[in-house]
């Protein structure tokens, strides 16, 4: 909303710049308006003219500074509960779940925050596929809260808040999990135990700080006696108060209940907890353990680096990332800003000169930009705005007709991709190079997008609607608004030769009337969204 | 089955392949079986088939809960299941409507019966289309409840977990593998497709099991394939933003990734096509499958795919579907009856249709999933386990029969690995070899297919007849 006023205000701009206000602390170096866009294309979902003109103002560090600083919105749970999405008829039902969900990807300033809590969603991953229980709609904007509240915290209080969380407890069964039972054979069960191991801090093989294997052969970081004591320290945790009127229940961490906690010795990863300890120390004492493991800074700093630049990073690049997970420089572990700061402003990050058009980045760097990421940065890009504020983007996951992909609807807590997916038959493949967001793209996933984007950029989706007014100032000039939308969504990163392909066939409709206008508008923009310099950024 | 000579040129083309392929084996990708590779590449025997035959992988992604999808039934064995299982077990007066009565009985008076919701295939079982495989799941070699306790022989690697154990049962290696026993099977015979697109088609997304190492799994959505839009009708009124738009979509890239982008557009609008004509000229089906139900709306899709055989030039294909939702830690008596439901439905309606095509002893459907589960319970589901009941389903089963070996009903018996999770006494490998064999795979290609296959004497299950 804020970029569609902004966007409306500068509209009409030749070149799609605008002056920059007077810089607080300009940049050692001048940034380019296509460095810029290609930046935010990283730290957030894309470029828009006000954005572009505060990073060149404040210099990429300086901008992830003032990200950082930047407050909280109001949550997505106060927005369910003011709708009237709090009520009875929904108690069993996702109602106002999605549209919770894309509005603040579409619609919160702080573009950082969501960029990063959005990665952070597909790392520990909840999804709506396996939320059976009262309030779900509610349970789940509020762990999306949750992640957007510790995403700039610690590792270690972000690990504790995704435990204690009733949407994880539901999700991967801590929530009413009990201690064994010698007399009829129950034991605890090892679902939480395995998957914060697997997928949340250790992964499963010792690793090098650069993400390379331990030794240079893989060996497993923990085996099936791992799991079975680690699992008894996850018993004893259930939903505080979760009743048919106590919707809020779904904010509160979920509560010790020291009857149903296994009190036997546990013995995991080095770590010894005697038998009758206290359910809370234990699990303080597990979750430290863990966040500590040497495996975190390069299993999780790898994933950071996937999600927001590049999906085969050197072992270089993970290691210096690492070694900033490892120690902030006043000697903090996990401290996460630090981390998201050393992910983004790293010199393989910044190195691609894609203002020199001969520049040739390597053939594996950068990413595919995922499904959700594309449709949030054009929303973001051409001001989307919901004059309802109802937001009613949906369920956006049929692979053929729309993104095949939605926010919180992964098929599994193994994410929509995994961070290790190397596409088979294919010259990645043969590299052995992982390119994540390929694990989603297939005949119908990229059939689905081109058909999508044709409807989404003239129509918008439900409600909302695209705000073009300073593309439409350029249409009678095909060149300059080939130019901007290039600028804007793909960062300049279109050879000359392509983006004069895409400038004649737009120019090919007349401009003589509105409706011209608007279609050379639409040309323009989903032949940017189709093009793969575009899809893939590097 | 009837297969001629292959020409000298689909000879020369499987070669090149199996050199290919050899090569990225040494390359390191799929080092066990590359010298296999080699070594077989000359020797095997060169057949192509004129018939049709087609395999349908019907995956339950999760984890399916064997111990209530193939009940203990009589009295002995139902008291154990119940008192093990406890609050999640099934009633044993709800199973008798699905009590088996098998052609060959099982040992020690022993009986079982489906979940009262697999009602739907029992007469399947009953008519003889339908087998049971009893405890299968990934093996390396064959495996004693010592030598698991031991590690004193080579174990798959990472059990019980979700996406590793997935990864080895459709591929024989951990997640980060890039061919499956699907797609290696559709290595063998895309040569004799007339459209080597169309030899591993999935109907449900993305997995390891249909990518060979020259097989492509084509992605299919319930709905058929997809077409562009924007190339079948002038792009916002102008052909010449349609003609940018193709080129856009399919030009060659050497960034890798915009490489493989459009690679994949360019496969997309090729076999749109060529799968919408063909299916235009396929019979209409009279057999329903229910609507809400994706994975009946998959086979469906499949099920149209094998009507246009004709028209497609197919002569061997491999199918993938699936369900998801199976991983019930918790929930389990709530949700585990609906999920099997489907399951039911859609494999009825599926095998209702090959008989309609009068392909019933040409398809052979099989279910599959990431592992089996405990035995013992969590109070409210089941956690991870290893081997796994399975259903096989079609004209040529032998059927009416369980294959394998019925495990104790209890925990810490003979082939429980702790807390009622079954050690295999059967392999994915030989599941894939009887299967691979019938599709008419050679046994000195065997290994190409199940890479395991060379541990085990018994490489054909005997549930399947030509």
């Amino acid at each position: 909303m804020a970029a569609a006023t902004a966007l409306s205000a500068c509209g009409g701009g030749g070149d799609g710049a605008v002056t920059p206000a007077p810089a607080p602390a300009p940049a050692a170096a001048p940034i380019t308006d296509a460095q810029a866009s290609r930046f935010l294309g990283q730290a957030a979902f894309g470029a828009t003219d006000p954005l572009i003109g505060r990073v060149k103002a404040l210099g990429y560090s300086a901008w992830l500074d003032e990200q950082l600083a930047q407050p909280i919105g109001p949550s997505r749970y106060d927005w369910m509960v003011a709708q009237g999405h709090a009520v009875e008829a929904n108690i069993s039902a996702f109602t106002g779940a999605d549209n919770a969900l894309w509005r603040k990807l579409i619609a919160s300033p702080d573009v950082l925050r969501q960029r990063v809590a959005l990665a952070l969603s597909e790392i520990f991953v909840v999804s709506m596929a396996g939320l059976p229980v009262l309030w779900r709609g509610l349970l789940v904007t509020a762990y999306a809260d949750l992640l957007e509240t510790h995403c700039f915290a610690s590792y270690r209080s972000l690990l504790e808040a995704v435990t204690l969380s009733p949407a994880m407890g539901v999700y991967l069964n801590m929530r009413g999990n009990q201690r064994e039972d010698l007399a009829t054979g129950r034991v605890p069960d090892e679902n939480f135990a395995r998957e914060v191991l697997q997928l949340f801090t250790i992964g499963l093989q010792e690793l090098n700080t650069d993400g390379s294997l331990r030794g240079g052969a893989a060996t497993e970081t923990y085996g099936p006696d791992t799991i079975s004591n680690l699992a008894k320290v996850f018993t004893g945790w259930d939903f505080d108060n979760a009743t048919r009127t106590d919707f809020a229940y779904v904010k509160r961490p979920m509560l010790f209940n020291a009857a149903r906690h296994s009190v036997a010795e546990k013995r995991f990863l080095g770590t010894t907890i005697a038998a009758g300890t206290d359910g809370r120390v234990a699990l303080g004492m597990a979750l430290d353990t863990i966040a500590k493991h040497a495996n975190v800074a390069p299993f999780i700093g790898r994933q950071l680096i996937q999600r927001l630049v590049a999906s085969h990073p050197s072992a270089a690049y993970v290691g210096r990332v690492s070694a900033v997970f490892n120690n902030n420089g006043a000697g903090q572990h996990g401290d996460l800003k630090a981390v998201i700061k050393a992910v983004l402003l790293d010199p393989e990050a910044r190195s691609v000169d894609i203002a020199s058009p001969s520049a040739s980045p390597s053939p594996t760097a950068g990413k595919l930009r995922e499904p959700v990421v594309r449709l949030v940065q054009w929303a973001r890009t051409f001001g989307l705005a919901s004059p309802t504020d109802l937001w009613n983007l949906g369920n956006q996951s049929d692979p053929a007709t729309r993104l095949g992909q939605s926010p919180l609807r992964a098929p599994s807590v193994f994410n929509f991709f995994r961070p290790g997916y190397v596409p088979p038959n294919s010259a990645l493949g043969t590299q052995g190079v992982t390119a994540p967001e390929f694990q989603i793209t297939n005949e119908s996933t990229v059939m689905g997008w081109a058909n999508y984007a044709q409807t989404f950029v003239a129509s918008g989706i439900g409600e909302t609607r695209p705000d073009y007014s300073a593309e439409l100032a350029l249409a009678t000039d095909a060149p300059a608004l080939v130019r901007r939308v290039v600028l804007l969504l793909a960062a300049d990163a279109l050879p000359a030769a392509t983006e004069t392909l895409i400038s004649a066939a737009v120019a090919s409709i007349s401009a003589a009337t509105d409706t011209g206008k608007r279609n050379r508008v639409y040309a323009a923009i989903h032949l940017v969204l189709c093009a793969p310099d575009y899809l893939v950024q590097v | 089955m009837k297969y001629t000579r292959v020409t000298d040129l689909q000879r020369s083309a499987r070669r090149a392949f199996l050199r290919r392929a050899g090569h990225l084996g040494l390359a390191g990708v799929a080092a066990p079986w590359a010298l296999n590779l080699a070594a077989l590449a000359e020797a095997s025997a060169q057949t192509v088939a004129t018939d049709y035959k087609a395999l349908v992988c019907v995956f339950l992604y999760g984890a399916n809960d064997h111990g209530n999808t193939i009940v203990p039934y009589d009295l002995a064995s139902h008291n154990a299941y119940a008192a093990i299982r406890g609050s999640i077990a099934t009633a044993r007066d709800s199973l008798a409507a699905t009590a088996l009565t098998p052609r060959a009985p099982l040992p020690a008076g022993r009986q079982m019966a489906l979940a009262p919701e697999l009602a739907p295939i029992k007469p399947l079982f009953d008519n003889g289309q339908l087998a049971l495989l009893l405890n299968v799941g990934t093996l390396i070699q064959p495996t004693t409840l010592a030598q698991y306790n031991a590690r004193s022989v080579p174990l798959p690697p990472k059990l019980f977990s979700h996406n590793d154990q997935q990864s080895v049962w459709q591929s024989s290696l951990p997640e980060g593998s890039t061919s499956g026993w699907g797609g290696r099977i559709g290595d063998l015979f895309m040569a004799g497709n007339g459209n080597a697109t169309f030899s591993c088609v999935n109907a449900s997304g993305n997995a390891v099991f249909m990518s060979g190492r020259e097989a492509v799994q084509y992605q299919v959505s319930s709905a058929g394939s997809v077409a562009m839009r924007g190339l079948q009708s002038p792009l916002f009124g102008s052909a010449a933003c349609t003609s940018a738009l193709r080129s856009l979509v399919t030009a060659p890239h050497s960034h890798l990734m915009r490489s493989e982008y459009t690679r994949i557009t360019s496969r997309a609008i090729a076999a749109d096509a060529a799968l919408t004509s063909a299916l235009a000229t396929a019979p209409a089906l009279a057999t329903p499958f229910a609507a809400g139900n994706s994975l009946a709306q998959q086979l469906a899709m499949v099920a149209r795919i094998i009507g246009a055989r004709q028209a497609l030039g197919a002569k061997r294909q491999v199918f993938f579907v699936s369900l998801g939702g199976f991983d019930l830690h918790d929930f389990l008596v709530a949700q585990h009856p609906g999920l099997l439901g489907n399951v039911a439905s859609a494999l009825a309606s599926f095998q209702a249709v090959m008989t309609e095509l009068g392909v019933a002893r040409q398809v052979t459907s099989f279910t599959a999933s990431d592992f089996g589960r405990t035995l013992t319970s969590n109070g409210d589901g089941s956690d991870h386990g290893w081997g796994s009941h399975h259903l096989v389903m079609g004209g040529a089963v032998n059927g009416g029969r369980f294959y394998g070996q019925l495990p104790d009903v209890s925990v810490n018996g003979a082939h429980d690995v702790g807390q009622g999770r079954l050690l295999p006494t059967t392999s994915v490998d030989q599941l894939a070899a009887t299967l691979a064999s019938w599709m008419g795979v050679a046994s000195t290609d065997l290994a190409l297919v199940a890479p395991n296959i060379g541990h085990y004497t018994q490489r054909d299950l005997g549930f399947l007849s030509a």
